[in-house]
């Protein structure tokens, strides 16, 4: 921390901030505030309907290299950047993740102040964290970028919605409770308290599960693994199965007959009760009964009769699944087995995970 | 699957005290520049906080609905406009002021080791059928919904046949100071590990003196959660009330927004044995109309509704309400809190003035017409108006629609 810190010093453009920092008691923020505005960038491109045309971005190399959030204000014909020197430069998008939901950038200028990207996050729940940002265009040409302050709520996996479309994130976020979901926000620098750079705060969505927006920043070392990769790489740090790249449109599953037919009188909202069993279906065989209500199939909450069908429809033949099982007040769970579908029910190549599931 | 704050041996709690009074002597340079040079360490402060989450995490559960009132599905796929292409608003369905409740897991809280959870009103909008608990350890249990109590956005969850469960520890509310540093912990968000939103106690004694304000992050994401404070002890639990009242669920487009409220525990075991016994307990309605432009002190009542409560006791139009029980009514507004203060079912000592002659009578408030919680609105919504209603409870205040506001913003002042 005092190595990073020492470099932060020596390496600020920025002398003015360094003269009024000596006559300011000490702040324990006060320089990583300086060190991360000297390396975030505002980005200006076209607005659309009610997107905002400009961002921020993280300045990561030497030679212009400037990573962003994916928007709509990218598909402009005109992006700028103005770096914290005032300076204002053409700039290109070189690369996209959709994984990510971030953007890479180049303008022809070197950038010597710029952030290393870590490989490691240097952040845990509870850690303050700075959020560096141009929300609202606040701030003009050379004007410092704005600052807020909170801490690292937890890192997690989220589904993402963004008016009531689904977002393709992938990956774990970092969720803060500084209020980071704010128009030109995206693409800004979150960092700890020495000045490291934790994330970047990522494109505006909801929480699927709340229904709030989500307030997070990219993880450093998911932005260090696409940056350094040639392609869209994995989004978690440990590499799953890294079978290439996700599918497009769902394809229709054929799933196994478990050979529970749900009572759906009800409607598809109903709690996924148990209308019958057929004789000599797997779940006959576990012991599934009429009036047994499921609670979750695999580690997937079930909590209606469509969701049920979601999950049973994601399962693969001869795959074996534990039930959750409410019986009056009690709650068991059965293990069922499914049997291969009969000759020619198994015509369809299911992608491996054609959806990444959240493990506990 | 449970929620878990990694790292951290929990501190004894003296070395918490430390901790808090360093991290306080920490962080005053941020508040306002002071003349000393106090050693700054952000790292304490991010243990003390992670200290005080994993203390109270034993008793903080999860809480899962099945079914319910149903939530519009997405729209198909060829209907969907583009990120951003200017289309026509998407079709919402509102509960309270969030288009939809969430489709996640909620918060409870563990209040006795027989099983006992309290929680937010907001966690059950959908009305589901079926609840279920996953505790500390991971196990799940169908719990039942006994009673709620729509003053303070609280309902109590049980679980049958449980012992030994981790009841949380309540903070002593006498010892509760404005400024003090809090936590919000929920699990809303789902995932492994609880979301913790750092801030302090903004004001005591809110929505008639049942709440704490805090500006921690309080949302759907830990309504029914408790807030802390840095020994972990709970300050109260999370709601989603709003001072203006509205529907249930109204208070939720405050969220994050550096205003939410909590119901301190400490002194609610009258309330939690009502709840228990399966009661619901309503906002109470006295049932006068307030004339306007009369000088106080007292408020004069300009006409009584029928069939209310303080028709039944008697009350007339000129009569000047001088005290409510042993309390002064000075004008409107503080009626209006006191009556906050009570639940319909209340027998409170109504004094006023009938031709300079002081007169008491007990009043039985009831919960009026509506079934709907409503705390009462504040003042300024009547400001001006007709004499309209005063039924003591909220009337509609005018829906704060959050997709019109422009963006969150939030002000932090550590």
């Amino acid at each position: 921390m005092m190595r990073l810190l020492a470099v932060a010093a020596a390496t600020l453009p920025l002398a003015a901030a360094q003269a009024a920092e000596q006559n300011e008691p000490p702040n324990p923020f006060s320089r990583a505030i300086a060190y991360a505005q000297a390396r975030c960038a505002k980005i200006y491109g076209s607005g659309a309907g009610r997107e905002a045309g400009y961002a921020t971005g993280i300045v990561v190399s030497r030679d212009g290299l400037i990573l962003t959030a994916q928007g709509m204000y990218l598909s402009g014909e005109r992006l700028r950047v103005v770096l914290a020197d005032g300076s204002r430069h053409e700039a290109r998008v070189i690369r996209r993740s959709e994984k990510l939901q971030v953007a890479l950038l180049a303008i022809d200028a070197p950038t010597p102040a710029w952030f290393e990207l870590s490989s490691d996050s240097p952040v845990q729940p509870g850690d303050w964290v700075l959020a560096v940002s141009n929300a609202f265009n606040v701030a003009a040409g050379d004007e410092p970028l704005s600052v807020s302050l909170g801490i690292v709520s937890v890192r997690a996996e989220m589904e993402a919605r963004h008016r009531m479309q689904d977002v393709p994130y992938e990956g774990d976020i970092l969720l803060v409770d500084a209020i980071t979901s704010n128009p030109g926000a995206q693409g800004g620098a979150l960092c700890t308290a020495d000045g490291r750079l934790a994330g970047m705060l990522g494109k505006l969505f909801e929480s699927a599960a709340t229904r709030t927006r989500a307030n997070y920043a990219v993880p450093v070392e998911m932005l260090k693994a696409w940056f350094a990769g040639g392609e869209d790489a994995g989004a978690t740090p440990a590499p799953p199965d890294a079978s290439g790249r996700s599918p497009g449109p769902q394809k229709p599953a054929l799933p196994p007959d478990l050979g529970i037919r749900l009572f759906t009188v009800s409607g598809e909202r109903a709690p996924a009760y148990v209308d019958s069993v057929a004789p000599g279906s797997p779940a006959q065989a576990a012991g599934v009964r009429k009036d047994d209500m499921v609670l979750a199939v695999g580690d997937t909450v079930v909590r209606n009769c469509r969701e049920f069908a979601e999950a049973a429809g994601r399962l693969k033949p001869g795959e074996s699944v534990v039930l959750l099982i409410k019986r009056g007040r009690t709650i068991l769970s059965v293990t069922v087995a499914t049997a291969c579908p009969p000759a020619g029910g198994a015509g369809q190549a299911a992608p491996a995970t054609s959806r990444q599931e959240k493990q506990p | 699957m449970m929620p878990r704050l990694r790292e951290t041996p929990a501190p004894c709690r003296p070395a918490a005290l430390v901790l808090a009074a360093a991290l306080v002597a920490a962080l005053v340079p941020l508040a306002a520049p002071a003349a000393e040079d106090a050693p700054a360490d952000p790292v304490l402060a991010a243990r003390a906080f992670r200290a005080a989450a994993a203390r109270v995490l034993p008793s903080v559960v999860t809480i899962e609905t099945y079914g319910g009132a149903a939530a519009p599905p997405p729209p198909p796929p060829q209907e969907r406009t583009p990120p951003g292409a200017p289309g026509r608003p998407a079709p919402r369905r509102r509960a309270g002021a969030l288009a939809n409740p969430g489709e996640g897991p909620t918060t409870g809280l563990i209040i006795s080791s027989d099983g006992y959870i309290i929680t937010s009103t907001f966690n059950f909008l959908r009305s589901p059928p079926v609840i279920t608990v996953v505790l500390g350890d991971g196990s799940r249990h169908v719990a039942r919904l006994c009673g709620r109590d729509e003053t303070r956005g609280l309902c109590l969850l049980a679980i049958e046949g449980a012992a030994g469960l981790p009841a949380a520890q309540h903070a002593p509310p006498d010892g509760l100071r404005v400024g003090q540093w809090v936590l919000s912990v929920g699990v809303g968000y789902g995932g492994d590990e609880p979301a913790i939103s750092a801030g302090i106690v903004s004001a005591l004694g809110r929505l008639s003196g049942k709440a704490v304000q805090t500006d921690a992050n309080l949302s759907p994401a830990n309504y029914g959660g408790p807030l802390v404070d840095l020994e972990g002890r709970v300050v109260g639990v999370c709601v989603c009330l709003y001072p203006r009242g509205g529907s249930a669920g109204e208070g939720v487009q405050w969220y994050d927004s550096g205003v939410g409220f909590a119901i301190p525990l400490a002194d609610a075991g009258p309330v939690l044995e009502r709840l228990k016994a399966g009661e619901v307990i309503r906002p109470g309605r006295l049932g006068v109309r307030p004339a306007r432009g009369a000088s106080g002190p007292g408020v004069t009542v300009e006409s009584v509704l029928p069939d209310s409560p303080a028709q039944k006791a008697g009350i007339q139009a000129k009569d000047v309400i001088v005290a409510l029980g042993e309390q002064p009514v000075r004008d409107v507004m503080v009626l209006r809190a006191l009556i906050g203060a009570c639940a319909a079912g209340d027998t409170v000592t109504l004094r006023f003035k009938r031709g300079g002659e002081e007169r008491a009578v007990p009043v039985t408030l009831d919960a009026g017409d509506e079934g709907l919680p409503a705390p009462p609105e504040p003042p300024s919504i009547d400001r001006g108006g007709p004499g309209r209603a005063f039924s003591m409870r909220a009337g509609a205040a005018p829906p704060h629609r959050r997709d019109q506001q422009p963006a969150q913003f939030r002000r932090r002042t550590p």
